[in-house]
């Protein structure tokens, strides 16, 4: 027999009380382990979203640039237009890499197995100057060129949803007869989603003839982003979105909402701190003769405030088990929850689970064990024998 | 020679203003291999006398040498050592652990004396209180009278040098009371050093020495091995 055995049989004494207090932890480590798995998660998938448009600038009509900045990278339509005078006077600026045009545009199509209808989004795009800001892109079938018509490429994810293959003609929507003559690999972001289409035909078949939705600018030195975003600022009509500045507005926009929730978190912990305080205060109070029956038989101070420790470390770690288990499992649903607290939020999975986090949830609780059973501990082993054992006898 | 010799031992405990003194000026003294009973009305100051004994509690007067120790002054830490390795408690509520078998419960001090699990110790103590075969039984599968007999092998299992209980038959019938003391003369048979509180006077009768105690003093002191048969004890069976 060792203190841990005693202090696991000792809480078996109290297995209900102990099931609610292990509870009260695993809750409390859960918020927090999902809040951290968060947090991490928001910051890689913003970033994977961001740079997974492979441009340093975005050109977008005068407006909101943020909100303009979100749909082209989620996919949406702008109301408003740059025209390809435009795009001229972007790309005569030095010092650019590459200035693409993009349209995107917003269609319904009636799902083939569920009858309803679906919104999807198409990319109209110059295919060469794509592949060289996405040089991560790679095809089933093969890409198209820009002056081919009635073709398409489209995204894994949707191919996979609407069981498109290569070859296969689009019998219905706005591209109907259209021909997917290719399937871009899986890349894990928006861009497997979509349809992609030569600039022209997307021009054509939604009547916006020399019309087109954002300019993504690729730089040649990313030093000088700044100095081209305020050249780029000059012309009539456009606005100039960063990748930083996107990062930096949406984190800045998230970091509120992720305040009320650190918030939240606070209380949770200082609620289940308590409670773990209160059980082991009353489990104390109610073993004093016990105690000192122990300190009779040759217990020392320390070693009842040992078994005390043990027993709150038990309980700490139990719970922490029990949170960060039920935190990976119900990941889903929490993501859910915060999902729709927070103004923008990455399309990819927002919790990611890394063992590290999985160690500091684990060490977190075994710490919130020590400081809970600090003053529990402290409390029982400065009983005097006689304190302890007076109220059993004469 | 002395286990314990206690002198002027004065225990005063303080409520309010109101001083109440739980032993006055008590002269007492328990040699080596002694089977010692203390006997006297409830409130006339045993349990007092035997936690102070016992370095349970401090006395506020007086001094207390414990196998040739002087205890009192002595720091809390230093008594724990002292009552570790000289003491085993017997208690009336026995105060056994309840999700521990017997076999734990009798091993629990060696826990707190960080002395290795002896199994042929606990083997031998069980079967020194006859508990051969319900060692791996826990408390609530146990008779009154086995528990007692696991709280007497969980004092044995030091090896101390003497046994002092608290009202051991209190709780029990006058049968298995009469099993318990049996089993502290065969103890003492075996050369052990035991003082036993009790209110029954039977069964202190069992012991080479009886203090009888009253308001907190000692009124007498009989060497049982003489006056066993006096007539006087009858009057003090009249009185307790």
């Amino acid at each position: 027999m060792n203190f841990l055995t005693l202090a696991a049989k000792n809480l078996l004494r109290r297995r209900g009380r102990t099931l609610l207090t292990v509870m009260g932890v695993a809750i409390a480590v859960s918020v927090l382990f999902s809040l951290l798995a968060l947090n991490s998660g928001y910051e890689k998938e913003l970033n994977k979203e961001v740079n997974s448009l492979g441009a340093h600038i975005l050109a977008v009509p005068k407006g909101c640039p943020y909100e303009a900045a979100s749909l082209v990278i989620h996919g949406g339509v702008i109301p408003k237009y740059l025209s390809e005078a435009d795009l001229h006077n972007i790309s005569k600026i030095n010092g650019i890499e590459l200035a693409t045009p993009i349209l995107m545009h917003q269609f319904i199509r009636q799902d083939a197995k569920t009858g309803k209808d679906v919104p999807h989004i198409v990319y109209g795009i110059k295919i060469d100057e794509m592949r060289a800001l996405k040089p991560w892109w790679k095809v089933q079938g093969r890409y198209f060129t820009d002056n081919e018509t009635n073709i398409m490429l489209v995204g894994r994810g949707l191919a996979d949803k609407e069981n498109l293959t290569v070859g296969m003609i689009l019998p219905a929507g706005p591209f109907k007869n259209f021909t997917i003559i290719g399937i871009l690999d899986r890349i894990g972001d928006q861009d497997d989603n979509f349809h992609f289409v030569p600039l022209a035909e997307v021009q054509r078949v939604f009547n916006k003839e020399g019309k087109i939705t954002t300019v993504a600018v690729k730089v040649k030195d990313i030093n000088q982003i700044s100095e081209i975003s305020d050249k780029l600022e000059k012309i009539p009509d456009i606005q100039v979105v960063t990748m930083t500045q996107i990062m930096g507005t949406i984190m800045n926009m998230a970091g509120s909402a992720k305040s009320l929730l650190l918030t939240v978190i606070a209380i949770a912990l200082i609620i289940s701190a308590f409670g773990i305080i209160n059980t082991l205060l009353m489990s104390v109070n109610e073993r004093t003769r016990e105690f000192g029956m122990m300190k009779a038989i040759g217990a020392s101070g320390m070693d009842i405030g040992r078994m005390v420790m043990a027993e709150t470390v038990f309980i700490t770690v139990i719970g922490g088990l029990i949170g960060t288990i039920a935190a990976i499992v119900g990941s889903s649903l929490i993501e859910g929850f915060v999902k729709g607290m927070l103004p923008y939020s990455p399309r990819g999975s927002l919790i990611s689970l890394s063992p590290e986090l999985i160690a500091f949830s684990l060490v977190f609780s075994v710490a919130l064990g020590l400081i809970c059973g600090i003053y529990p501990a402290f409390k029982s082993s400065r009983l005097t024998p006689m304190e302890a054992i007076r109220g059993g006898i004469e | 020679m002395s286990v314990l010799e206690a002198k002027d031992l004065t225990k005063i405990y303080r409520r309010g203003r109101e001083e109440i003194y739980a032993l006055k000026s008590v002269d007492f003294s328990v040699d080596s291999g002694e089977f010692v009973s203390i006997i006297g009305p409830s409130g006339s100051g045993k349990t007092a006398l035997l936690n102070v004994l016992g370095c349970l509690d401090t006395p506020t007067r007086g001094s207390l040498l414990l196998n040739g120790t002087e205890t009192s002054g002595m720091k809390e830490s230093n008594l724990v050592k002292l009552r570790r390795d000289n003491i085993g408690f017997v208690f009336q509520q026995f105060y056994l652990m309840p999700t521990l078998t017997a076999c734990e419960n009798i091993e629990l001090p060696l826990l707190f004396s960080k002395k290795n699990e002896n199994k042929r110790r606990i083997e031998d103590v069980l079967e020194m209180v006859s508990l051969a075969d319900r060692g791996d039984h826990l408390p609530g599968q146990l008779s009154g009278g086995e528990m007692q007999r696991v709280a007497i092998g969980r004092a044995l299992i030091n090896d101390p040098k003497i046994i002092l209980a608290d009202e051991p038959t209190g709780n029990l019938d006058s049968t298995t009371s009469k099993m318990i003391f049996e089993l502290f003369s065969e103890l003492n048979r075996k050369g052990l050093t035991l003082v036993v509180v009790t209110h029954n006077l039977d069964l202190a009768k069992q012991a080479q020495k009886m203090y009888t105690l009253q308001d907190g003093r000692i009124v007498s002191c009989d060497d049982l091995a003489c006056v066993l048969g006096r007539d006087d004890l009858a009057v003090k069976q009249e009185v307790f």
